[in-house]
């Protein structure tokens, strides 16, 4: 564990930077429908319990990280194997984080970039970042934050002004009724991104000011959740539930039917800007986790040494994760939402706190 | 010393990579498509028609000098039976590399619109990352959309560029048509309730004549290009033309106009008022009575009495009310001459499946399987107009005051 403190402030903009990260570019909830608006505000009231689970984690042994308390909770074999399960979560999701990021740019950007080369260029620099430590990752948190959120509010501006948005499209609320919302709740907006706040167990115990983790987690999420649940309404009132649904990148579409004064169009920029810091910190902070995991399970003493070889596995593994696009996006939602996430972010963390609880328990009684 | 020439090694690996050469397009090399024309050919293939811009005619008299002196643009041809396989196909035509980025005009020919329709088309064309589907569509009315792509227009010296604007400001100043993109259209297409109506343009003139310079080089030319009516389209495919008063009814439905004129009828004289629109908005509201759909249009228009050539005392607010109803029987009898066009050819063009969908999303299950063929040509419509004379021009009395 390397030695760094970050504020509670740096703690909110990373999580809110890695909530939105790739989730502001897919069509998330589109399984709803309509209500995948309605859908995203439910999931982040459980989203904000998810985070409470992690935080009382974290409130139990707030001086470990998820590795070392697995260990103490579990004993030292089971703890380790549990360990290194999640530091191969954590590459996973982090290689397919950058397959999203190259598979955007080269859907509407760079048609004849190879894959490799736009994927290595991207993890270089998450690589940099990475060693710095997560000190610098914080702070250059702190700088996309307020360039993402210019961003995000002038677009609002623009699609609001050219008179796009038509609420109409939104309705009619509910037209396959709760089940389906809550279906799509359950298996996929849950985890995907609100779930995915596990990660920051990693990180929470560098913070300094410790009284304000649980606000600025809670306050994080809300905001995330209500900024997703935004951009989707305004996806469909923009493009229309059939656009939405045929997207594969919706804000993008909508940001490119922004016309003005026959000068203000073709922001696909907007878009571009939104997605690589997006992207940026959630490969980052998955990244991270895997290499501080790996530092404490395996011992090791320098930690920026484990950096290039896990930066060149995600790679590889982003690469060689799927054939095609589609198959990458079959494989999320067959495979990584439906039976690694509730896993790993939702049984595996409330097992965890049950057995902190039970342990506590015993060691009040003596 | 090592670590000097790393880093060295590492600037030098970063001028090759950052440099973005990668599919580098210089912009001589660029054959910028202005419009693109597609239509069908007599054997079942598709034919494009693309219309690309010669820079160096189009570049004002100040800066080179040589403007003038060939057409504005050139036009390229080819033929295929898929869009992008015959796009490529002209290439072995075209000296340069086409880009799309700036194609903001889609022309579809009338036989192309009518016997196979329109939304295969336009898939290939979503799907493409450098198209734009803020592109304007339209109908070629009654000719080949490569001959109307072909017309050389004098003013705006693209004519990819006089379609979209003339469009454009005759959607704000007077109806009839309006522009549409390819989003909207999609959006109309999928939507269930719903019917896209395509604005039409056609050549008035000899084509061939149209296209040469002499086109432009007279200030009365021979061939122009004007927009000729609302196309109806009903699942994918045209089936009707509306013009006049029908298409600008539809257009008022759709909330689409800003300014326009409206004459009217003043003591059994025909047409001698001229009642002009400043603001002007149309809402359509749905109802289910006693299991029946039902739609109500309500309009509201403000504006002033542009004209009058009748004896009538203007300075007597009476008066001016009693002129407000006539206008309202004049705007309501437009909208019932445009729904009854609707019904005509079954498809609900104004969107109002659209609107029980949203607002009744029951009773829609049930309407919505043959809403087109069978409950919109039953709908029962009514229209609600409300119009307000707010001030009479310049002068109060017309000069023919005295009889």
């Amino acid at each position: 564990m390397e030695k760094a403190k970050i504020g509670a402030y740096q703690f909110f903009v990373l999580l809110l930077l890695f909530e939105l990260g790739s989730a502001v570019l897919v069509p998330i909830a589109i399984g709803a429908n309509r209500d995948a608006w309605i859908a995203i505000l439910i999931s982040t009231i459980g989203g904000v319990f998810l985070f409470l689970v992690y935080y009382r984690l974290y409130k139990f042994y707030p001086q470990l990280t998820p590795s070392e308390y697995m260990e103490k909770l579990l004993g030292k074999f089971f703890g380790k194997i549990l360990a290194f399960a999640y530091i191969l979560f954590f590459v996973y999701i982090s290689a397919r984080v950058l397959r999203d990021f190259g598979e955007m740019l080269l859907s509407f950007a760079y048609v004849d970039t190879p894959l490799f080369i736009v994927n290595t260029l991207f993890i270089l620099v998450i690589i940099y970042a990475i060693q710095k430590g997560i000190e610098v990752i914080a702070r250059t948190g702190e700088l996309f934050f307020n360039l993402l959120y210019l961003l995000a509010v002038i677009g609002f501006i623009l699609i609001v002004s050219s008179g796009l948005i038509d609420l109409n499209q939104l309705k009619p609320f509910l037209e396959q009724g709760w089940t389906t919302v809550f279906k799509v709740v359950v298996t996929e907006t849950l985890y995907v991104p609100f779930g995915e706040a596990f990660v920051f167990s990693v990180i929470l115990p560098y913070i300094k000011d410790t009284k304000k983790i649980k606000y600025a987690g809670i306050a994080g999420i809300v905001l995330s959740g209500i900024n997703l649940s935004l951009v989707m309404a305004i996806n469909i009132s923009v493009l229309g539930i059939d656009l939405a649904t045929r997207s594969q990148f919706p804000l993008l579409t909508t940001v490119q039917s922004i016309q003005i004064a026959e000068f203000l169009e073709r922001l696909d920029v907007f878009f571009m800007v939104s997605m690589v810091i997006g992207i940026f910190f959630k490969a980052s902070i998955y990244f991270y986790a895997a290499v501080s995991g790996t530092t404490i399970l395996f011992k090791f003493k320098e930690p920026s040494k484990l950096v290039y070889p896990i930066g060149l596995v995600i790679l590889f593994m982003s690469i060689t994760i799927a054939n095609s696009y589609s198959e990458h996006l079959t494989e999320g939602l067959d495979l990584t939402t439906r039976y690694l996430h509730p896993f790993f972010l939702v049984l595996a963390p409330v097992f965890l706190l049950a057995i902190a609880y039970m342990k506590n328990r015993k060691r009040k009684k003596k | 010393m090592k670590r000097k020439s790393f880093i060295l090694v590492l600037y030098f690996g970063c001028f090759l990579t950052l440099t973005g050469c990668w599919s580098q397009k210089e912009l001589t090399d660029l054959a910028i498509i202005s419009a693109m024309g597609i239509d069908l050919t007599e054997n079942g293939e598709y034919a494009s028609t693309l219309q690309i811009i010669n820079p160096s005619n189009v570049a004002g008299g100040l800066q080179g000098g040589g403007a003038g002196q060939g057409p504005p643009v050139s036009i390229y041809t080819a033929t295929g039976s898929s869009i992008i396989e015959m796009n490529q196909r002209a290439s072995k035509k075209l000296p340069r590399r086409r880009y799309y980025a700036h194609t903001n005009l889609l022309v579809i020919g009338e036989e192309l619109a009518r016997k196979e329709g329109i939304t295969g088309i336009l898939d290939a064309i979503e799907r493409h990352q450098e198209f734009r589907m803020t592109a304007v569509i339209i109908i070629a009315h009654g000719v080949k959309a490569s001959d109307l792509l072909k017309v050389l227009t004098p003013v705006d010296k693209i004519p990819a560029k006089k379609i979209i604007k003339n469009l454009r400001f005759t959607e704000e100043q007077w109806g009839e048509v309006f522009t549409l993109n390819l989003q909207d259209v999609k959006k109309d297409m999928t939507a269930v309730g719903k019917s896209p109506v395509i604005s039409g343009f056609s050549i008035e003139g000899d084509p061939v004549q149209g296209s040469k310079m002499e086109n432009v080089q007279t200030s009365d030319p021979e061939t122009t290009l004007s927009a000729t009516g609302l196309a109806i389209f009903k699942e994918g495919k045209l089936v009707d033309w509306i013009d006049g008063k029908t298409a600008r009814g539809t257009v008022l439905i759709l909330d689409k106009i800003k300014n326009t004129g409206i004459s009217f009828d003043w003591k059994d004289k025909k047409d001698v008022g001229t009642f002009q629109v400043i603001r002007m908005n149309s809402k359509n509201i749905a109802t289910m009575k006693k299991g029946k759909p039902k739609i109500t249009v309500e309009v509201k228009a403000e504006g002033y009495l542009s004209e009058i050539r009748t004896a009538v005392n203007l300075t007597d607010p009476k008066i001016l009310i009693e002129m407000e109803d006539t206008i309202e029987k004049t705007i309501k009898e437009e909208i019932l001459l445009a729904v009854e066009e609707g019904k005509k050819v079954k498809s609900d063009i104004f969107g109002f499946g659209q609107v029980f969908h949203q607002n009744h999303p029951k009773e829609w299950q049930k309407l919505k399987a043959d809403w087109h063929d069978v409950h919109f040509p039953e709908l029962t419509v009514d229209v609600n107009v409300e119009v307000y004379i707010r001030r009479t021009g310049l002068r109060n009395n017309p000069s023919v005051l005295k009889e």
